[in-house]
């Protein structure tokens, strides 16, 4: 019975035949790499992804994006040809960099690299000016409570004999007296004369202004001297004091900041068409460090990765980086300013006696 | 234009290297000067002759130097340290500034420190004298 059924059937053993066949080529298509299992790399190149296919560890099939980026810039023949050359350990880690390389070329086809590497520069420099700043602010108050702790008990004497309560009262609470603006500032601020804030403010800014020019040119400190010169400094600047603690030392064009303007200028130069000899300078030091350092923090690079998705673009974002990179920064000195104006204003005024 | 006549006497250092006629609209031409013959051996080991061109084409005519003077820094880089390249500077670099910043919250602190304490004796001075 059951031959007759497949001689009147042959069309029925053909298709289960066919169904058979689409079924092993779908299991073997999926086993052994097919189109569906191939790497990233295999995909776009349309080939066939053989088991020990030397990119398929670094380009997942989940994401093309990464393989088209290294592609477009090295090609796969130069990946491979680098790889080459390399022990087993470091070929991740050259994947991972040459992917990050890819990626920031992809998202600043101009400047690429060097243009992460300008931006990092630019920020070293700016938290180097912000620390000199701070630093210098940090020795005026040591060298303060220096001078308190040896002439405090002088002071109170003097004071008692001066009998000038009102005027202290009014300066620990930060409040600003009349104003006088044709006083001379080597006038005591304990004199009987009503004393300006803005000359309660000059003190602290001129020695801020000095103390910063003293240690960038000696590395010591020295104190304030209160000059004419510098009176008229400080007074056509002191509607920017907030210049003195904000983030943005490119607008430090005054005349007490003339070494600052100089690496300004280095800084503003170097933004422009940077020397690539200088950078081989910060590669060489590279290469120096990974002699001890085969293990790389490349989640560093990664971490900055992240910031770069944030900031999507590499080529005008100088402003960006410097701006958002001492955000908290910003925030904190400017909470710090205010603060630091009064109490410098009530120390410089006890000091001033002695 | 002076690269243009530059040219016109003796091929550009692409062309000399690919051993090819260095054409009037040459697109390496005034970015591989004949007199610096490393700089495209080197782009053109790391990136390719092909890639470098597709990618200045991408780019407009007053960017290509920044370009080429990236890509040039770029291979250099790969080509002494061919694990890391450039992006080992960029993580010294990083850490660099992790390191700065660190140091000037901590700075910041100690400001912060000395300010309240000398705003406090300031304070206590005229307090006890008052008092």
């Amino acid at each position: 019975m059951s031959p007759t059924k497949t001689i009147h059937n042959p069309i029925g053993s053909i298709e289960r035949f066919f169904d058979l066949l689409l079924i092993s080529l779908i299991v073997f298509m999926t086993l052994k790499g097919g189109t569906s299992g191939a790497c990233a790399a295999c995909k776009y190149q349309r080939r066939r992804c053989a088991a020990d296919c030397p990119l398929a560890p670094y380009f997942p099939a989940e994401q093309p994006k990464l393989f088209q980026n290294v592609h477009r810039l090295f090609g796969v023949r130069s990946i491979v040809k680098i790889l080459e050359k390399l022990d087993e350990a470091q070929k991740p880690e050259a994947m991972k960099s040459i992917i990050f390389q890819s990626y920031v070329r992809d998202r600043s086809p101009v400047h690429g690299c060097l243009g992460v590497t300008q931006n990092l520069q630019y920020l070293i420099w700016l938290a180097e000016e912000e620390l000199k700043a701070v630093n210098a602010q940090l020795q005026l108050y040591r060298s303060q409570q220096n001078n308190n702790n040896n002439g405090q008990n002088q002071m109170m004497i003097h004071e008692l004999g001066e009998k000038q309560d009102d005027v202290t009262s009014q300066l620990d609470l930060g409040m600003g007296l009349t104003v006088n603006n044709n006083q001379s500032n080597v006038t005591p601020f304990f004199s009987p004369l009503p004393v300006s804030e803005t000359q309660q403010q000059q003190p602290q800014m001129s020695s801020y202004t000095y103390s910063c020019s003293e240690v960038n040119n000696s590395g010591c400190f020295s104190p304030p001297a209160y000059t004419d010169h510098s009176c008229k400094e400080i007074l056509t600047d002191n509607n920017n004091t907030s210049l003195v603690w904000g983030q943005n030392r490119f607008a430090y064009n005054n005349n007490g900041f003339s070494n600052q303007n100089e690496s300004c200028d280095e800084i503003k130069s170097s933004n422009g068409v940077m020397a690539i000899q200088s950078q081989l300078v910060n590669l060489q030091m590279v290469s120096n460090q990974q002699e001890g350092h085969d293990a790389h923090e490349y989640d560093e690079i990664h971490q900055f990765l992240e910031i770069i998705d944030e900031r999507q673009s590499f080529a005008d974002s100088k402003e960006a980086y410097g701006s958002s990179s001492g955000e908290s920064l910003k925030e904190q000195m400017d909470q710090i300013g205010e603060n630091e104006l009064r109490n410098a204003a009530n120390c410089f005024s006890l000091t001033s006696v002695n | 234009m002076s690269s243009y006549s530059n040219y016109t006497n003796s091929p550009c250092a692409a062309c000399k290297f690919l051993r090819r006629k260095c054409i009037s609209d040459c697109v390496f031409a005034p970015y591989f000067p004949p007199e610096e013959p490393t700089k495209f051996a080197n782009v053109h080991r790391i990136f390719g002759a092909s890639n470098v061109s597709k990618i200045l084409h991408e780019v407009a005519p007053h960017q290509r130097e920044d370009a080429v003077n990236s890509l040039a820094y770029e291979a250099e880089a790969r080509l002494k340290d061919p694990v890391y390249g450039c992006v080992g500077a960029i993580s010294v670099l990083q850490r660099q500034v992790l390191r700065l910043q660190r140091e000037l919250e901590e700075t910041n602190a100690d400001l912060m420190r000395y300010a309240s304490c000398l705003g406090g004796e300031t304070m206590s001075a005229y307090g006890g004298r008052r008092g």
